[in-house]
């Protein structure tokens, strides 16, 4: 058995592309995901959402609630919700992810086609485009990935450790759909000061160049711990309150692991993570390459 | 024969930063006012500019990924925006100057006003848009602007003193101010450098079907594309050099520009300079116009290209659409359309980092790039330009205030 | 970036306009930089009207055309700075003077080259090079 393959949710989901297996054709972007809570307490990522009802929230500020109102209103729904795209659909996680199933069609896409395109002469023959029908609407309970970015983080005795960087996630959780694992919550990276994105540089063997890119990403991050699931106590929208005192933390040391592990994989340690890591960047580098048809 | 059409993609994306509307008259004003001693700037931008555009064709290439597409994915959806923002309103501005450059043109090919020709351009603009395959589009106009050639044949008959020329290259005229003189370095590089440039060169990959396969192909264009447009714009620079500079004449319009490519080559090489000028402008029309769709549909993830029906990317055409009639209404408003690319090169410096640095960023990251990551060179190199666009980018809107906007 | 169009109107605000002159040195350098860009429009001048043989048509009609208006717009936005003392509407006078007969040159040989093209090239641009020379001199002079 290999390691569970393990994820970083900001720097490999969110914003990327999504790409139809079929056609190639660019479907959305991986505005937001969906968790859900395991049975054992632990959230999983259901679906990824898209749109800007997804958008808006993330962007903030007053271009996103103006994204968020305008489109609430056009909405024939009471409560619209973003587009959901089940992660059971996803095929392949890379530079894009692909996914399978019915291409589905986002209301502006339409709506500029019918009063735009399609009248001038020459905009192409009406092909069976995919049909219209509403997003479906999410499940009870459900939550979104993105305000746990940036949360802050308090240990057991109420110190500050610092805010949540990006969140780990490894594919060990349910099975979606009856075809592959759910990808979990696995930790959080804690940054201790309000420095932002990691871009990529916390992963390793050594990181990536180039040298002074690397060094000033983790200069302005050095300090960072990181939390595992097992030490968070509770989980509120105001922030996470861990179960462990601050010096019981583990330091996140930069780029110990090869792609996406921000630690050493307690499963199979050794050769696991190398074949954990092989699989994620294999898999990214052709599928780009969809898009020739 | 196939060959030489392989590389007109990166011809045709070269004219958009090196010898559009806005930087032909730059370079012949910093010519006219400063002879060859900014030409060191036309040699750091033609690097610079290959270097990133080979990045992000490389990154195209091997991930099918364009330039937006990293900008949002890297920097997150906040920055994202606000790159967003800054460039689609740059590649506007630059867009209503292309197509009053392409109508300035025809105006002096036949003494008819610029402004009715501005509608006829903007429409034909458009309808190459809407129907012509990416392919043919950029070797018609890519190849046609080749006649700006010309500038170099002309500088060669007005037989300048070269030694003179040469002396210039690393003095600058003494009753020219430092801040002048500092103000139009970052100009010519914010031309050279335009962020609409990797946006238009790298979706033109993913336009061409690029694959892992056709890396030579990318880095070809790369190699040739960029300093021939870094040759034209000396060229220019040089002959503004030697007819102006003597007499003190500084060039402003668009018609001074061509003054040298007249005396020089003569009424054929007049002729032809200005339809290679109008080749040139129209080509950085279809590419400002296509960039500004392109942006914004690869930031929101939106189906976008001409390698599908037009219906099957309705969104980033109405947006194309859009673009175009914005443009056209705004260059109506008789604004000049010289001055206003001067300005949006001054602002688009100030927002280069933005682009580049996610570009860097993913050109190391084997996620994306596997094997073809970036070497040691590209990366020594990248690091030194990111630090150089910083400062540029910080001190661009200082020194414009500060000159006046170069007067 | 919502600075950008603030940035852009405060620089075109800058660039723009004429601000009223505070002394008579002021007044001198404002006429200084009128003449030193009048002179440079009429040296274009001269260059198309010398090789205008060698030019098309349209083509030295619209550059000469640029030019008049230049020379027009310089004259109007130097004439309307009020001159802050006597001495300098002595400037002000000669100044003035100076670009409404660049200005009529131009204006004439734009009417020569709508008719029939223009009789004689190298007169022309000799005459043009020599009010070229006079406006360059006045510059250097007040500056």
């Amino acid at each position: 058995m290999t390691a569970a393959r393990r994820l970083h949710a900001e720097l490999h989901l969110l914003d990327r592309q999504v790409i139809h297996s079929g056609d190639g054709r660019l479907v959305c972007k991986v505005d937001d995901l969906e968790l859900a809570t395991g049975s054992d307490g632990r959230p999983y990522v259901t679906a990824i959402l898209a749109g800007p009802l997804a958008l808006g929230p993330r962007v903030g500020g007053v271009l996103g609630r103006l994204m968020v109102a305008v489109t609430e209103m056009l909405r024939p729904e009471e409560h619209p919700g973003p587009r959901r795209i089940p992660m059971a659909l996803v095929s392949d996680i890379g530079s894009a992810l692909v996914i399978g199933g019915r291409p589905l069609e986002m209301a502006l896409e339409r709506w500029a086609r019918r009063t735009v395109i399609d009248p001038i002469p020459g905009s192409g023959h009406a092909a069976p485009g995919a049909s219209a029908h509403l997003p479906e609407a999410a499940p009870p309970g459900a939550a979104r990935l993105s305000p746990l970015l940036r949360l802050r983080v308090t240990d057991a005795e109420g110190q500050e450790v610092g805010q949540v960087a990006d969140v780990g996630l490894r594919q060990d959780g349910p099975l979606l759909a009856g075809v592959q694992h759910a990808l979990r919550i696995d930790g959080f990276i804690v940054v201790p000061r309000h420095t932002g994105r990691l871009f990529g540089y916390e992963r390793g063997p050594g990181g990536y160049g180039p040298g002074p890119v690397r060094a000033i990403v983790r200069l302005l991050h050095r300090g960072s711990r990181f939390v595992g699931w097992e030490q968070v106590g509770d989980l509120t929208g105001d922030g996470i309150r861990l179960s462990v005192p601050e010096r019981d933390l583990e330091p996140f040391v930069f780029g110990r692991a090869k792609t996406g592990e921000g630690r050493s994989a307690p499963l199979g340690s050794g050769g696991g993570k190398e074949s954990g890591g092989g699989k994620e960047s294999g898999g990214g580098k052709e599928s780009g390459g969809g898009k020739d048809s | 024969m196939k060959k030489v059409f392989a590389v007109t993609l990166g011809v045709l994306t070269a004219f958009g930063g090196f010898v559009d509307i806005g930087d032909l008259v730059a370079n012949a004003l910093v010519g006219s006012r400063f002879g060859m001693s900014l030409a060191w700037v036309v040699v750091v931008g033609v690097v610079g500019i290959c270097l990133f555009a080979e990045m992000s064709g490389r990154i195209a290439a091997v991930s099918g990924r364009p330039v937006f597409d990293l900008v949002r994915e890297r920097l997150g959806p906040r920055t994202g925006l606000v790159n967003l923002v800054a460039s689609f309103f740059i590649n506007v501005l630059t867009l209503a100057a292309e197509i009053g450059g392409a109508a300035l043109a025809l105006e002096l090919a036949t003494g008819v006003n610029y402004l009715l020709w501005v509608p006829g351009v903007a429409l034909v603009a458009w309808l190459v848009m809407w129907r012509v395959k990416f392919t043919t589009m950029e070797r018609v106009f890519g190849l046609a602007g080749l006649a700006l050639i010309v500038f170099a044949v002309a500088l060669w008959q007005l037989g300048p003193d070269w030694a003179e020329l040469g002396r210039q290259l690393t003095n600058p005229p003494p009753d020219e101010g430092a801040p002048t003189y500092w103000y139009y370095a970052i100009a010519l590089l914010g031309g050279a450098m335009t962020p609409y440039e990797v946006f238009f060169f790298s979706s033109g990959g993913v336009e061409e079907h690029w694959s892992r396969r056709d890396l030579a192909v990318e880095r070809a264009n790369v190699l040739v594309g960029f300093p021939l447009g870094g040759f034209l714009s000396l060229a220019i620079a040089g002959c503004a050099a030697t007819v102006f500079l003597p007499v003190q004449a500084q060039v402003d319009t668009l018609s001074q520009m061509l003054l040298p490519a007249g005396l020089g080559a003569g009424q054929i090489g007049l002729v032809l300079v200005i339809f290679g000028v109008f080749a040139a402008t129209f080509g950085a029309t279809l590419e400002t116009a296509l960039s500004s769709g392109y942006t914004i549909s690869q930031y929101f993830g939106w189906q976008w290209g001409k390698f599908v029906r037009p219906r099957q990317a309705a969104r980033f055409h109405a947006v194309v659409l859009a673009g175009v009639i914005v443009a056209t209404a705004l260059i109506l408003t008789t604004i000049d359309p010289i001055k206003v690319t001067e300005y949006s090169l001054v602002f688009s410096a100030a927002a280069l980092p933005l682009t580049y640095l996610p570009v860097l960023m993913i050109a190391n990251d084997p996620d994306y790039m596997g094997q073809k990551v970036n070497g040691r060179f590209s990366n020594a190199l990248g690091t030194v330009y990111m630090v150089l666009l910083v400062v540029v980018a910080a001190a661009a809107i200082p020194l414009m205030i500060a000159t006046k906007a170069g007067q | 970036m919502r600075r950008i169009p603030v940035c852009l109107s405060l620089t075109l605000l800058l660039s723009g306009c004429v601000s009223p002159a505070w002394d008579d040195h002021d007044y001198a350098l404002k006429a200084a930089a009128s003449a030193e860009a009048a002179a440079s429009g009429v040296e274009m001048a001269r260059l198309a009207v010398r090789d205008g043989d060698r030019l098309m048509s349209p083509y030295v009609k619209t550059l000469l055309t640029e030019v008049s208006e230049d020379l027009s717009g310089i004259a109007g936005q130097f004439g309307g700075v009020q001159p802050p003392s006597r001495a300098s509407d002595e400037v002000r006078e000669e100044l003035l003077e100076l670009l409404s007969q660049a200005e009529d040159d131009v204006d004439g040989l734009l009417i020569e080259l709508r008719r029939a093209g223009i009789a004689r090239p190298a007169q022309a641009a000799a005459r043009l090079e020599e009010i070229a020379g006079r406006l360059r001199a006045t510059g250097e002079r007040l500056r």
